[in-house]
């Protein structure tokens, strides 16, 4: 569906992205992370022929964006990161002026502006104006201008920036459903969401990708070692020096509790050495109230990726 | 051509809701009665009625007016755009440059001839209340030839400031911008064509001075130069225009 080959773009003082290639498939939902100015929206903006790249090639469902941007352009639906739109204008305003300019047929205009209220939750605010809106009903009007015309491809930019919790939630519902139909690609920097929603993970920093797969993959890729938690109840430089003298455990972490109890994270070689740890436990005579093997975090996996590339351009 | 009519009909409905819109036309619909009151106080003191359609089109009220009013109407045109961020929902959708261009153009224009309307009912006044039946007015050449000279006018004045807007994201830029572009070319057209000694600076000054085609046209005097003048440098400008906002994607 996105075919990227060395795509460069330089602005005036910078290099915002350097010599990137990708690729999505139809059907994917695909996360795109990276840390602030990394050039996720620079490369969606390439995308969406907003801007233009320096170099490479950007292909967008079989066509070439520089010599059909308009075929391109007609079958991207895009939400902007800052979710533009004109204040002065009502919500079924708005959208039936998007649709048309997007090319929906008269014919077909009512129903699919109807739509797309229905299903990012407009249809009680179709008269308000867009001024007036909170944020979080502007984010859904953003999005329903993005759906409007039924694109293949779906480039949404933060698409849950200033949502409450539970208008995250049905953002992500709707973004599920919308997968059904739709390629898309999404940017955000909130991670927990990625992993809810996302098949692939494309990570990007200082215009690089620095990585691209699944997020279970990207763990495994990165760490041959488990995440262990204990909590104990100890002195804490007592437990700690007796915690290292185990082989192939790592202390990440170790937060005192209330009641002398201490949350200890670590690293560790094999989920296996958990009964050492639990034998040493014994030996010390401490007190021990849970000791799990727990999945790293997409947050973990992120910073320490970032941070690898980082320290590899140094 | 759909395209250009949707973005038309949204240009036309923005420049309607802007409220500096109205505060515009209030103002130039002022000046436009201080220039009435104007020309009859000249009538007054023994003008030929023939000048009446000059000092209505021309008078100096209104040509010195026009360099502020123009770029009035015309800063938002880009500028808000780019500043609120709707300018790249619009490049990201499937239009092309020059019928955004040209909506922003033809609407930004039509709200500028709505600024002129007063004239039809001063106009008028003059017709019903000409003192006797020798005196003819109106001499509808002239009210077409006027007429058609404010629409060339304005056509270049509008496509300067929506240029100057194209160039920036602060609407106040655009304005200043335009003022001084426009006032810049005006007078010195008006001190060339009127005030130098030397006769190529007249001459030139003629040539190119808004202020003389205006007084030639709405004395009824229509000039093909005049009129291939503003349509090319409109159409260069609009060109230009066309131009800025795609190289900034580069």
């Amino acid at each position: 569906m996105i075919k990227v080959s060395n795509v460069t773009k330089k602005y005036p003082a910078r290099l915002a992205v350097n010599d990137i290639s990708f690729e999505v498939a139809r059907g994917e939902i695909v996360g795109f992370l990276g840390p602030n100015g990394a050039g996720k929206t620079t490369t969606m903006r390439m995308l969406t022929g907003y801007l233009e790249a320096n170099a490479g090639e950007i292909e967008v469902a079989g066509f070439n964006l520089y010599t059909h941007s308009e075929e391109v352009r007609r079958r991207i639906g895009y939400l902007p990161e800052s979710c533009p739109l004109y204040p002065e204008m009502r919500v079924d305003e708005y959208l039936w002026f998007r649709a048309e300019l997007k090319g929906v047929s008269l014919a077909t205009r009512r129903a699919k502006v109807n739509d797309v209220k229905e299903r990012c939750g407009l249809t009680d605010v179709g008269k308000r104006i867009i001024g007036q809106l909170s944020k979080g009903y502007r984010q859904r009007v953003g999005l329903a201008d993005a759906l409007v015309h039924d694109p293949e491809l779906l480039i949404l930019d933060e698409p849950t920036v200033g949502l409450d919790p539970y208008q995250i939630r049905q953002v992500r519902e709707l973004i599920r459903q919308l997968a059904e139909q739709h390629t898309i690609l999404l940017s955000t920097h909130i991670l927990p969401e990625v992993e809810a929603v996302c098949e692939r993970i494309l990570i990007i920093t200082d215009g690089k990708i620095v990585a691209s797969d699944t997020s279970e993959n990207l763990h495994r890729m990165l760490h041959s070692t488990v995440l262990l938690e204990m909590e104990i109840q100890a002195e804490k430089e007592e437990a700690l020096a007796a915690l290292k003298t185990i082989q192939g455990i790592h202390i990440r972490e170790c937060n005192t509790l209330v009641g002398g109890w201490l949350w200890i994270e670590m690293d560790a070689e094999s989920p296996t050495l958990r009964v050492e740890l639990f034998n040493l436990a014994v030996a010390k005579g401490w007190s021990l109230r849970a000791l799990t093997e727990k999945e790293y975090s997409l947050e973990d996996t992120f910073v320490e990726i970032t941070q690898r590339a980082k320290e590899q351009s140094l | 051509m759909k395209i250009f009519w949707c973005l038309l009909k949204k240009e036309l409905r923005t420049c309607f809701l802007s409220p500096i819109a109205f505060v515009v036309m209030f103002f130039f619909w002022v000046l436009m009665g201080g220039n009435f009151v104007w020309l009859l106080y000249q009538l007054a003191n023994g003008a030929p009625i023939l000048t009446a359609t000059q000092l209505l089109f021309g008078g100096p009220f209104i040509s010195f007016s026009l360099p502020i009013v123009i770029p009035l109407i015309t800063m938002r045109l880009f500028a808000e755009e780019r500043k609120m961020g709707t300018l790249e929902a619009l490049l990201t959708t499937p239009l092309k440059i020059p019928a955004l261009v040209l909506s922003k153009f033809f609407g930004a224009l039509f709200f500028y001839l709505v600024l002129w309307l007063p004239i039809f009912v001063f106009a008028f006044i003059l017709a019903k209340f000409s003192p006797s039946a020798e005196i003819v007015f109106p001499d509808w050449g002239a009210l077409f030839a006027g007429s058609l000279g404010v629409i060339l006018v304005g056509s270049l004045y509008v496509s300067i400031g929506l240029l100057m807007s194209s160039l920036t994201a602060n609407q106040i830029v655009a304005a200043i911008a335009g003022f001084a572009v426009l006032f810049c070319t005006f007078l010195a057209g008006v001190f060339l064509a009127y005030t130098t000694a030397n006769p190529v600076g007249r001459m030139l000054g003629h040539y190119f001075s808004s202020y003389t085609h205006m007084y030639d046209l709405a004395r009824g005097i229509v000039n093909t130069h005049v009129i291939i003048f503003y349509l090319s440098c409109t159409a260069w400008v609009l060109f230009a225009a066309i131009r800025v906002i795609e190289s900034k994607r580069l």
